[in-house]
């Protein structure tokens, strides 16, 4: 080589770095012709440096003439003649001499597959990572995410068992899960003993450690003969351990130790160096147990909360169900016992209303609609005046109005019905109360109507029937009556004294009879309302006084004291009438009197708002009356004794009569009696005005 | 001092009250009784013999004593002859409204006819 110079020490120093580098140096003229080559550069491209001198490096890379232009560090891709090709990287440092650039060739053929390599490997354990995860994550049930995690690695490191081994808490623990070669015996359930998992094996692990055994009987190893004896009852030959770590709270044990349990690899064939990416892979694959656990643990709380709010809902559900059958089964009686009242209701021949506060109908029965010919739209909920008409409602609004003051009220009337009829009507309203503050409150009435026109029709005949018959009787007795006061005289003929006696008998007879029937013809009147009283201011003592003398008579044939006691009182009465009833009294009280006695007729003013009252006495000193008689007394033909009827000539409706009449004037009368001193009877009158102020008050 | 020369006339369709009235009126006062057994007699009777006073049942087939009391109140030769009601009905309304037919007053059934002869003396004020 003719063009090359001697390079001084230095020189040749640099001398051999040039020769020995192993990268390929070429120092090329301006036209990229090669002038200088290092050993490497022929070895690069397998000629010797006599063939390389002079040639384009273009030309000997097979590229373009505008190669390796580039003074930046560059890639390109060279075919060798043999057909195999060659990565290069090269770089350029341009006239490091003038005219000459230096140019450095490295073969990164190598590196370049040992990166792709690595690339692959990481993106297949990327991938197995993502598939193991992706089959253990697919399950939320723990003992099928530990199965499925046993299987995983057990198939991907083709151990010969993989077990998950659970610490518990009194040290010991046992594998819950194993994926185990058939020729192999399973370990599954079998609790280690605490020897072969003492305190600061379990220490160390909680602490993260990895271990990774490659031969158990190995001095290296450092297990614990028990262990190594164990390990040899299970054939295990390698074996590769990495804790599982949990990390909630609630899973933790009281010395806050993280340790749940061991994700464990055995071989058993023969012993095993375990890989880097074995450890890795075995590593995340109990972090991802752990997580799982994790998952698990608030899976079950959520499980076991919606249990309890489950069976809680199911709880209230239940006592939901129970309320509404209780409901449904009182509704049920209470819809059972309406259809059983409105049945009732509407099988009674009468008419059964109820009225609220404002006068709407609020229930009716059938008859109601059938008797006012409307349908029941047209009654319930309707005001009474729209349902009864203008007229009917003036004449009924009274009473209304008084029943939803609180009174009970029972009147008659009568209305044309739909049948065109006028019937005769017994209506009673009876007030609704219901109790407020401890005041009753009026909600509204009752309303019963019947029909009472047959009633009244049968009253109507047995009054014209009593009249007929009282009429009829008249005229035979004025001939019975009179014939015989004839007789009496002896103006037709003298009668023996047997003769005159019977005589007597006969017109005493015939005299009670008249009485009867004079007695059974008022009250019928009075009873059915013929009677008119005419009522005036009437002077008590007047009144007194009159029935005393039509009485004086009686009571001195009878030996009776009869006394009274002048008042000035005024009373509202019917003066004849008032008479009659006095005079009825007395003459009671002078029947049933010893001779000898005394009988007093009296009054006083009785101050009894808003009217005042006077009140009648007439008092005897007879046998008196017994208690229970004392009410039965003022009925129709309700003597004391029957046989004093007889005697004492009564006809048994003198107080019937009385009664009638006081209560026709708005009184009163009752009796008070006792057997040793005798009767009082007692009737009482609206006081008018008081005259003077010699009045007794009572 | 007994009245014997009054004549009463009654009209009554029944006959034992025309018998024991009269019998009852002859023992007690012994005045005369002249009969009728309807109104329509009544009214001639009235007519022919002119009693001092008329007894007239108010109950009586065909002619009754209300149609017989307007006949003989219509009539000028027996209008001022007073009547006096015999009645079973005992009413003081019926009784006020005889007495606005004119009628003197009402004597009701049953009564005693020994005492009648003074019940009439009464009613009309004449003495015995």
């Amino acid at each position: 080589m003719g063009g090359r110079k001697k390079f001084p020490t230095k020189k040749l120093f640099l001398q051999a770095i040039f020769e020995s580098s192993l990268e390929a140096i070429f120092i090329v003229d301006q036209r990229d012709r090669i002038v200088e080559v290092n050993a490497a550069a022929c070895e690069l491209f397998n000629q010797i440096e006599k063939k390389l001198i002079g040639s384009s490096i273009a030309n000997l890379c097979g590229c373009s003439l505008d190669c390796f232009k580039e003074s930046a560090i560059q890639e390109v891709k060279i075919k060798h003649s043999n057909g195999t090709i060659t990565t290069l990287e090269y770089s350029r440092v341009s006239n490091i001499l003038p005219s000459y650039s230096l140019l450095v060739f490295r073969d990164v053929t190598n590196l370049q597959r040992a990166v792709a390599a690595e690339l692959h490997r990481q993106h297949q354990r990327v991938q197995l990572f993502a598939e193991v995860t992706l089959n253990i994550r697919r399950s939320l049930q723990l003992k099928e995410i530990l199965q499925t995690a046993v299987t995983e690695v057990q198939r991907i490191l083709q151990a010969d068992r993989v077990l998950i081994y659970q610490v518990l808490a009194n040290g010991t623990g046992m594998p819950i899960s194993e994926a185990v070669l058939p020729e192999y015996e399973p370990i599954l359930g079998i609790e280690f003993p605490e020897e072969v998992f003492p305190e600061d094996y379990r220490q160390l692990y909680a602490g993260g450690r990895v271990n990774a055994i490659a031969n158990v009987h190995a001095t290296e190893a450092g297990l614990a003969e028990c262990l190594i004896d164990f390990m040899n009852e299970w054939k295990v030959k390698a074996k590769l351990v990495v804790p599982i770590l949990q990390n909630l709270k609630s899973q933790s044990k009281p010395n806050g130790d993280r340790l749940w349990g061991l994700l464990i690899a055995h071989q058993c064939q023969a012993p095993r160096q375990w890989s880097e990416f074995e450890l890795e892979l075995m590593q995340q694959l109990a972090d991802q147990v752990g997580i799982a656990l994790s998952q698990a643990e608030l899976l079950e709380n959520l499980e076991d909360l919606v249990a309890e709010r489950t069976a809680k809902l199911s709880q209230a559900n239940k006592n939901l169900q129970q309320e509404i059958n209780v409901r449904l089964k009182a509704e049920s009686a209470l819809r059972r016992s309406e259809e059983q009242l409105r049945l009732i209701a509407n099988g009674l021949p009468v008419l059964i209303a109820y009225v609220d506060q404002q006068q709407h109908y609020r229930f009716n029965n059938e008859a109601y609609q059938n008797w006012l010919g409307l349908p029941p739209s047209e009654i319930n909920g309707c005001h009474l005046q729209k349902v009864h008409g203008e007229a009917e409602y003036k004449q009924i609004q009274t009473y209304v109005e008084t029943a939803l003051t609180g009174q009970t009220v029972t009147y008659e009337q009568d209305i044309a019905l739909i049948d065109g009829c006028v019937h005769s009507l017994s209506i009673t309203y009876i007030p609704h109360l219901i109790e407020q503050n401890k005041l009753d409150v009026v909600q509204g009435f009752f309303a019963l109507t019947s029909d009472i026109s047959d009633r009244k029709a049968i009253e109507r005949m047995k009054d014209e029937f009593i009249a007929v018959v009282s009429h009829e009787l008249r005229t035979p007795l004025t001939s019975i009556h009179s014939s015989l006061k004839i007789l009496a005289t002896g103006k037709l003929g003298n009668l023996s004294t047997k003769g005159q006696r019977m005589l007597q008998i006969a017109d005493e007879q015939t005299e009670r009879l008249v009485r009867l029937v004079n007695n059974v013809l008022d009250l019928q009147r009075i009873q059915s309302g013929k009677v008119r009283m005419t009522k005036k201011a009437c002077n008590a003592s007047e009144l007194m006084i009159e029935a005393v003398q039509t009485m004086q008579a009686m009571a001195q044939e009878q030996g009776v004291k009869l006394l009274v006691e002048p008042v000035n009182f005024v009373v509202w009465a019917d003066h004849d009438y008032i008479v009659q009833t006095l005079t009825n009294l007395l003459s009671n009280a002078i029947k049933f009197s010893p001779s000898r006695s005394t009988v007093w007729l009296s009054a006083t003013n009785t101050k009894h708002k808003p009217i005042d009252y006077i009140t009648f006495a007439v008092q005897d000193q007879g046998q008196g009356i017994p208690k229970d008689g004392l009410e039965t007394i003022f009925e129709r033909f309700q003597q004391v004794d029957s046989s004093d009827s007889r005697k004492k000539g009564g006809t048994g409706l003198g107080l019937a009569i009385c009664r009638q009449i006081v209560e026709g004037h708005g009184g009163e009368i009752w009796a008070e009696s006792s057997l040793e001193t005798g009767s009082t009877f007692y009737f009482t009158l609206p006081a008018l005005i008081q005259l003077g102020v010699n009045d007794h008050d009572g | 001092m007994i009245m014997t020369d009054k004549c009463i006339l009654l009209i009554d369709d029944e006959e034992t009250i025309q018998e024991v009235v009269q019998v009852g009126i002859e023992i007690e006062v012994g005045w005369q009784v002249a009969i009728a057994s309807s109104g329509l007699e009544g009214i001639n009777l009235a007519r022919t013999e002119q009693p001092d006073a008329i007894l007239l049942d108010v109950m009586m087939p065909e002619l009754d004593g209300i149609s017989t009391l307007s006949q003989l109140k219509a009539n000028v030769q027996t209008r001022s002859i007073p009547v006096i009601f015999l009645t079973a009905k005992t009413q003081a309304a019926e009784k006020e409204q005889f007495q606005n037919l004119g009628v003197v007053d009402v004597i009701t059934k049953p009564f005693n006819a020994m005492t009648l002869a003074s019940r009439i003396a009464k009613i009309l004020d004449w003495e015995l």
